[in-house]
């Protein structure tokens, strides 16, 4: 791929609570945040395409065809505008088709915008549309979850390898840790080891979800949006923008079957393990490279095993990593140093196009202080759709 | 002549459907046989047959579920992976309170109306 | 006061109440939260902490605090039988209220739960706290709960599988309004005790004196901008 393609504006909300706000109008604020950035404010026709991620307005919000309202919401109207569905990973899907159409010659300034109101509905009702991703037979008429698969997954991975509920706990701490630090987290408390694994009221203060799961290894469930503005790095139009652009350097994607019981070796998360080397691959580069990464851990078991298909520890060994600090914000290869899903929550169209925005943050050394990973080179993403049937990972670079 | 066998109570069954190009077992039902590549049409099923999917099952993995959707008013529900004698796989609801990997279970299928719209069948391992 | 013949006249009968031994737990944050009884002289900051929430409608607040702030009077006035109030707090600051009162020696009426302090679970915690008293400390075999938010009814009728006794309306039937009765039994609780009641006893007496002078919140993530 010889197109050069690069991030030079960005916008995120606040995660958190929106449900008093119109979808269309928290989606359009990510977006004009990320066009003030990009400089491009009053020259926004200047975009050729907009790309809005977004899971399932309709059964959230009542409201359908979001990328239309946005544009208009933007007055940005004749640009053309397209949704992009897949699910959790609908962020990282729209940056990839958002990088196809621009390598394709049709398009050199793209939108990306993805967000998500969750919070209209109760967290029941919220449980139910999201396990509509599930086989409607085989899956969500028997009552599973995504939270169900978490579980039997964490149980699978913890009686294989040695991995204990502590482990899990240690990794929520982290993430709390680095979400305290960052102004666009949802839950910016830190959590205490003792609080949530090791005291004596902890088992009931960090209760189970989907044993093994507990309330501290799983995700909050999360209103708000993030935006991006992309270029062709080598057009007229990249003159426009002041920002030296971060380049995407590799993105990934793949599928796995719909039903998880239907996976080759349910301890495999095959798709992830797959984009992950197509990312690899396109940008030239091994595991060894990855400066730090933000991992999809809607489930912190998630984190755990995300990071070893792509490569960055052993299979099973991960949380020999998490105890000993490297994946904290100081260690080796720090993760989730935007707190991850678990801390910065879980807006489900909103999320893929988060944790690009992180990379660009960190790869331009503009995250808070605290959680500024030290001179990172190249950072990737994946992000994580139904229960790994569908992943996207990408990898940016500062040059 | 009217098929009066229609108006008998049924027993809920759950489905495998079998490849009767090449023999290859599925749960649940794919459009192509991912073995042979023969297209299966729901209208008219040919080149393919159904069987119950039932009878003893290893259990692969469990979880006990508190947080259940909207729709569910009990306190938890127990969940699995489990393979059949065939080699197929199914997930379902466990009818044993205290599950442990490895352990054997037997399937039935029960319909509930948990879910949204028409009743469903369920896969309760015990 | 001076209780005079005609203030005996006014006041209910006592049953005689046993002390609830206060307990402390680590909530997700590391804060340390103590769980003790109040004192009828405490009653000027529960109100106060009370108070502001009256006027928030979202998630049945209003009627909520509107009824506490009544029961905490009726408690403080001699004016209810049998109440008692647990607080929930963290270095001094009340966290969440939660108040019940003693039918007799067998039957407790759970009146409300208040939290204040969002985000850590307070109001499960203290809510269990109220069911430990009833049944481990009072003796009770049965508690008759309604709820009026269905927050509420979720995270108790659901979580403890409360016994639903509203079919038998008007003969059981709860003080409040009358609403659906549910029942926590004794045997309920036991099945759920474990999950549900944690704490650490005895508080050490540092972490109990933080909780010696009670202080009103100063601020409501409910009432953005609060001032007192």
């Amino acid at each position: 791929m010889t197109a050069r393609i690069g991030i030079v504006g960005i916008g995120h909300t606040r995660f958190g609570n929106s449900s008093e706000y119109d979808l269309a109008d928290v989606m359009a604020y990510a977006a004009t945040d990320a066009l003030i950035d990009a400089g491009i404010l009053e020259q926004r026709r200047e975009v050729d395409q907009v790309f809005v991620a977004n899971m399932a307005s309709g059964l959230f919000c009542h409201q359908s065809s979001v990328a239309s309202s946005m544009v208009s919401k933007l007055d940005m109207e004749p640009v053309p505008a397209e949704l992009i569905e897949n699910g959790p990973a609908s962020g990282a899907s729209a940056v990839k088709i958002a990088y196809m159409a621009i390598a394709s010659g049709m398009v050199d300034v793209a939108l990306v915008v993805g967000g998500e109101i969750m919070r209209k509905i109760s967290g029941w009702e919220a449980t139910d549309v999201v396990a509509t991703m599930l086989h409607p037979e085989a899956e969500y008429a028997m009552g599973l979850t995504l939270p169900s698969f978490g579980g039997m997954f964490a149980r699978l991975y913890m009686d294989k390898y040695g991995c204990t509920e502590r482990d899990l706990a240690l990794v929520a701490v982290k993430d709390h840790d680095n979400g305290a630090l960052n102004q666009y987290a949802h839950v910016q408390g830190t959590c205490t080891i003792e609080a949530i694994a090791d005291g004596e009221t902890a088992g009931v203060v960090n209760n189970y979800i989907a044993e093994p799961l507990r309330i501290y290894s799983t995700c909050p469930v999360t209103d708000g949006a993030a935006a991006l503005v992309l270029v062709n790095m080598d057009s007229p139009k990249a003159k426009l923008f002041k920002k030296k652009p971060v380049r995407i350097a590799g993105v990934g994607s793949a599928t796995d079957t719909h039903c998880v019981h239907n996976r080759k070796d349910p301890l495999r998360l095959d798709a992830v393990r797959i984009a992950g080397e197509k990312a690899y691959r396109m940008a030239g580069l091994t595991p060894g490279d990855i400066s730090f990464a933000e991992l999809h851990d809607a489930f912190t078991i998630l984190e755990l095993a995300i990071s070893e298909e792509i490569g960055l520890f052993e299979r099973g060994k991960s949380y020999l990593a998490v105890r000993k600090g490297e994946t904290t914000i100081k260690g080796r290869l720090p993760i989730n140093p935007s707190g991850g899903l678990k801390s910065k929550g879980h807006p489900v169209g909103a999320t893929g196009v988060s944790q690009v925005v992180e990379l660009v943050r960190q790869l331009r050394g503009e995250a808070e202080e605290g959680r500024q990973v030290r001179d990172p080179k190249y950072g990737m993403s994946v992000n994580f759709g139904g229960f790994g049937n569908n992943v996207v990972a990408i990898i940016c670079a500062k040059d | 002549m009217i098929d009066f066998s229609m108006y008998d109570v049924k027993t809920p069954e759950i489905l495998g459907y079998k490849c009767q190009t090449c023999g290859a077992i599925h749960y649940p039902a794919p459009m192509i046989c991912g073995k042979c590549s023969t297209r299966r049409d729901p209208v008219t099923g040919r080149k393919w047959e159904t069987f119950p999917l039932e009878g003893p099952a290893t259990l692969l993995t469990w979880t006990r579920v508190w947080n259940l959707p909207e729709g569910y008013n009990v306190k938890y529900l127990l969940f699995g992976i489990v393979e059949f004698e065939n080699g197929l796989r199914a997930s379902g609801r466990l009818g044993v309170d205290d599950p442990k990997t490895g352990m054997k279970l037997t399937s039935r299928v029960e319909e509930s109306d948990e879910r949204p719209g028409k009743p469903v069948n369920v896969f309760i391992f015990s | 006061m001076a209780i005079d013949a005609l203030e005996l006249k006014l006041r209910p009968p006592e049953l005689g109440l046993t002390p609830y031994p206060a307990k402390m737990i680590t909530l997700a944050s590391g804060e340390i939260m103590v769980v003790r009884e109040c004192r009828r002289e405490e009653v000027g900051v529960l109100l106060g902490t009370v108070y502001p929430l009256i006027g928030v409608a979202a998630d049945y607040y209003d009627i909520v605090a509107c009824r506490m702030y009544e029961e905490l009077l009726g408690w403080y006035r001699y004016r209810t039988a049998n109440e008692f109030v647990l607080v929930g707090a963290i270095n001094g600051v009340i966290a969440g209220i939660v108040n019940s009162r003693s039918v007799d020696h067998k039957l407790g009426m759970s009146l409300h739960t208040l939290t204040i302090k969002r985000g850590l679970r307070v109001g499960a915690q203290l809510f269990a706290a109220k069911m430990e008293n009833h049944i481990e400390y009072q003796g009770a075999d049965e508690v008759y709960i309604v709820a009026e938010s269905p927050n509420g009814w979720k995270r108790w009728m659901l979580e403890y599988s409360l016994e639903d006794r509203s079919s038998l309306y008007p003969a059981v039937r709860h003080e409040l309004g009358g609403g659906p009765t549910f029942c926590l039994t004794r045997k309920l609780w036991d099945a759920v005790k474990a999950s549900k009641c944690t704490g650490t006893r005895p508080v050490p007496p540092e972490i109990l004196a933080t909780a010696n002078k009670l202080i009103m919140p100063t601020e409501y993530v409910q009432i953005p901008g609060f001032k007192r």
